[in-house]
């Protein structure tokens, strides 16, 4: 049988990082394949070079037996291949037929046609859900009716490929249950599905077939459920551990204690103790809850309830005062949450810790800017000059003058959200050993990662995340890619 | 561009050079335009401008800003000349008309800041409602007979430079000094460069926006009072449309409206170069429609030289 969607030898650098090592991808016409892997291994990369949101470098594409060229969004459509993206792309305000047609307008004459619109959906929508009102506003949809609306889109422009990309991950287990019937009516249809999930008891559920990817390659392709999911797992998460050598600095002296800290969904009833000296990871899937809980900790965001306790008192919300009870939150989004782009590396240092910096309400300018330099020769700033604009430097050096920022705060428990996140190799092995050195000044450090690797070689215990709680901690020799692959994977 | 500091001095001396260019053509063509008497003439007029600019700059840097300014001026007018003429002693109803304003600033600010609203439609607001409140209060009538004792302190020359021009030149510095050498100058660039970093890193994000329209809201005030004792009367409908001469003043002076960057110096000149135009088409009798046309085009050039230099030093804006 001629496969539906044949992608073969697709490489893709970003800059000098390799990301795709020529990956294959075959998918057979009406077939739910799963497309796995950790966060890293290339997924989103290879669906945004089918959906032409990025271009190979080389690689080729046949649809149906036929060599298609998808170097724009408008080509995937034209050659039968829709998105749906985890962050649905739709207008909140507008009907759902408009939505369905958006770009697409049914007219009459000049006119956009209303009302073949709106049948048109009505007809594309009885076989998915026909409960959903056509002429009603999107933004009054539930999300997994928005969902059924993009498929619905899908099917307008004639799609006979479908990439849903974490389709689940706001839906209750009832919606779920809904979706994997839509899955099935398109694949009745002869409409092929690529699914995108990180949770296994789902794609055992929906998928026939399962591409595993894991740091850019092809690891295999097996069926599904014939695979054990054990070793599915395996095949996602088993690369050679480079542990290089771990030290630990903890102590028994608590720093940081967290109890029972919510935040609807994202973050429930969490609790753990922080140790003067010790380093913290925090690993889990995307969305699990990691990031919510270092900005509910910070002060960023605030908690339904909850108590943070630094040295036994309790700390009261906002990130000023958490800051003043000594906790500095150095977060993954650098661009939007951590630098102010304009300003010089001095000022971004100094900004939590002017008043330190004053006297009789003047900033002394020369003391922050010796400070700054004496602090960034420590960490080895490229280039070695804390008046130009932070915006200037590259992303591992604006990491270092965030971290800079805390040191000069006078912080003692650093919270760290993906610190090497886009960052460069050398700059990477600094910022690990910045973080072993504050360990070693008796600081207390809590990271979240994505990089299993990185959880390892830094942390001394390890909490892991599912779902909003925490799953497990582990303890020294404890921690392995496997028991976190196994905590973290909502396998039930 | 090897320093944010370098690069604003680079970008005030473009705008010192368009002045020149300006008085440069000017000069040429008339010759009264370079004696001193104009020249002083030309500061005078343009220091109730230079006043609210010094504000607006403020405001605008901290990532808002503020169309109220000139009901704001004439509702303190109002406040401070109905105190003069009902007895208030003098430094006692400037000291009244100065507070109002800052509370003018307090409520803009405190819609903005506490009740998340944005800062266009605050002040947009505000525009109303206090050039309203100065109308009810004179029922539309202006304020006459103000003391003498008030009227000198604005009238006079110290070593023959108009006191308002001291004044402003005063304030100029206080603002320089707080935008450059303090904490909240410091808290100004980084809410308007990126709000949300700033509140991570600690910033006190509400007080310093209060803090940014307070003191728009006084130097509204200050304003006002440098134009009731130069006029000797106070009128309700006075101020109309000095917003918009602020915050072109500002942008010639490389404000940035999108928050972070701006200049005092830059606002200062921006405000000679919009004096210094009206002035010397005066000069030579243009009429004044033309002088509104040339304001526009000057506004609009500066900004295209201003994207333009921008780019060619490499500088991202977006």
């Amino acid at each position: 049988m001629t496969p539906r969607l044949s992608l073969t030898d697709v490489q893709k650098s970003f800059g000098v990082t390799k990301v795709l090592h020529g990956v294959a991808l075959t998918v057979q016409p009406g077939e739910v394949h799963g497309l796995l892997g950790e966060n890293g291994a290339g997924k989103s990369t290879l669906l945004n070079i089918l959906c032409g949101v990025l271009s190979s470098d080389t690689g080729r594409i046949e649809i149906d037996g036929r060599a298609v060229t998808i170097s724009s969004p408008r080509d995937a459509t034209d050659a039968g291949i829709a998105m749906i993206h985890q962050e649905l792309q739709q207008v909140p305000e507008l009907t759902v037929a408009q939505n369905i047609f958006l770009g697409h307008a049914l007219r009459k004459g000049v006119f956009v046609d209303r009302a073949r619109q709106e049948a048109e959906a009505k007809r594309l929508l009885a076989s998915l859900d026909p409960g959903i009102d056509v002429t009603a506003p999107v933004r009054t949809l539930r999300v997994a009716q928005r969902q059924i609306v993009e498929i619905a889109k899908a099917l307008r422009a004639n799609a006979r490929i479908i990439a849903m990309d974490e389709p689940t991950s706001s839906l209750t287990p009832a919606e779920f249950e809904k979706l994997l019937a839509v899955i099935g009516r398109l694949s009745a249809q002869g409409v092929s599905v690529i699914y995108v999930s990180h949770k296994m008891d789902e794609v055992f559920r929906v998928c026939q077939t399962a591409t595993i990817l894991r740091d850019g390659r092809l690891i295999s392709q097996v069926p599904i459920p014939a695979t054990p999911v054990s070793q599915v797992i395996e095949l996602m998460v088993g690369r050679e551990l480079a542990k290089s050598a771990h030290h630990s600095f903890a102590t028994d002296r608590t720093v940081l204690k967290v109890s029972g800290l919510s935040r609807g969904r994202a973050v429930q009833d969490a609790g753990f103790e922080l140790h003067a000296g010790e380093v913290l990871g925090i690993a889990g899937l995307v969305g699990s809850g990691r990031t919510e809980l270092m900005r509910l900790i910070a002060g960023v965001d605030s908690a339904d309830k909850g108590v943070v306790e630094v040295a036994g008192a309790a700390i009261a919300a906002g990130p000023r005062a958490r800051i003043k009870a000594g906790l500095g939150l150095v977060p993954e989004e650098r661009k939007r949450d951590g630098i102010v782009r304009h300003r010089p590396v001095t000022s971004n240092i100094g900004l939590p810790a002017m008043r330190r910096f004053s006297r009789l309400g003047l900033i002394r300018k020369g003391v922050l800017k010796a400070r700054s330099e004496e602090l960034m020769k420590e960490v080895n700033l490229r280039p070695f000059d804390v008046s130009r604009p932070i915006g200037s430097f590259s992303g591992g050096n604006q990491q270092k003058a965030i971290i800079g920022r805390w040191l000069a705060a006078g912080t003692a428990i650093f919270l760290f959200d993906e610190p090497t996140r886009g960052i460069d190799v050398g700059a990477k092995a600094e910022i690990y050993d910045l973080i072993e050195r504050l360990a070693k000044e008796g600081k207390a450090v809590l990271f979240v990662s994505s990089e299993l690797p990185e959880v390892i070689r830094l942390a001394d215990r390890v909490l892991v995340m599912r779902e909003g709680k925490i799953s497990a901690t582990l303890g020294p020799g404890e921690i392995t890619e496997a028991n976190i692959a196994r905590n973290a994977i909502p396998s039930s | 561009m090897n320093s944010i500091f370098k690069s604003i001095k680079f970008r005030d001396a473009g705008t010192l050079i368009g002045l020149i260019l300006i008085s440069v053509v000017f000069a040429s063509l008339s010759p009264t335009f370079l004696t001193a008497p104009n020249l002083l003439n030309i500061l005078q007029q343009s220091s109730i401008n230079a006043c609210i600019a010094l504000g607006m700059t403020l405001v605008i840097i901290s990532g808002g800003i503020d169309l109220s300014v000139g009901p704001v001026a004439a509702l303190t007018a109002i406040l401070g000349a109905a105190m003069m003429v009902a007895g208030v002693p003098i430094p006692v109803a400037i000291l009244g008309a100065l507070a109002a304003g800052a509370a003018c600033g307090f409520v803009n600010g405190a819609l903005i800041a506490w009740g998340g609203l944005q800062p266009f439609i605050v002040t947009l607001g505000g525009l109303s409602l206090y050039r309203a409140l100065a109308l009810i209060y004179t029922g539309g009538q202006p304020i006459f007979g103000l003391p003498d004792g008030f009227r000198a302190l604005t009238n006079g020359t110290l070593a023959s430079v108009p006191t308002p021009v001291i004044i402003v030149a005063v304030l100029a510095v206080l603002a320089w000094v707080i935008l450059n050498k303090t904490p909240l100058g410091e808290y100004f660039m980084a809410i308007g460069g990126n709000p949300e970093a700033a509140r991570i890193a600690g910033v006190p994000v509400v007080l310093t926006k209060l803090a940014a329209y307070m003191i728009s809201g006084f130097m509204a005030a200050v304003a006002a009072m440098i134009l009731i004792g130069r006029l000797g009367a106070a009128e309700p409908t006075m101020g109309t449309l000095w917003e918009l001469d602020a915050i072109a003043a500002s942008a010639i002076g490389g404000a940035s409206l999108m928050g972070g960057r701006g200049s005092i110096p830059g606002t200062l000149i921006g405000c000679i170069i919009l004096g210094t135009l009206r002035n010397g088409l005066t000069l030579l009798n243009v009429q004044a429609f033309y002088q509104l046309l040339a304001t526009g085009i000057i506004i609009i050039v500066a900004m295209l030289i201003d994207k333009f230099a921008s780019g060619a030093g490499g500088g991202k804006q977006g």
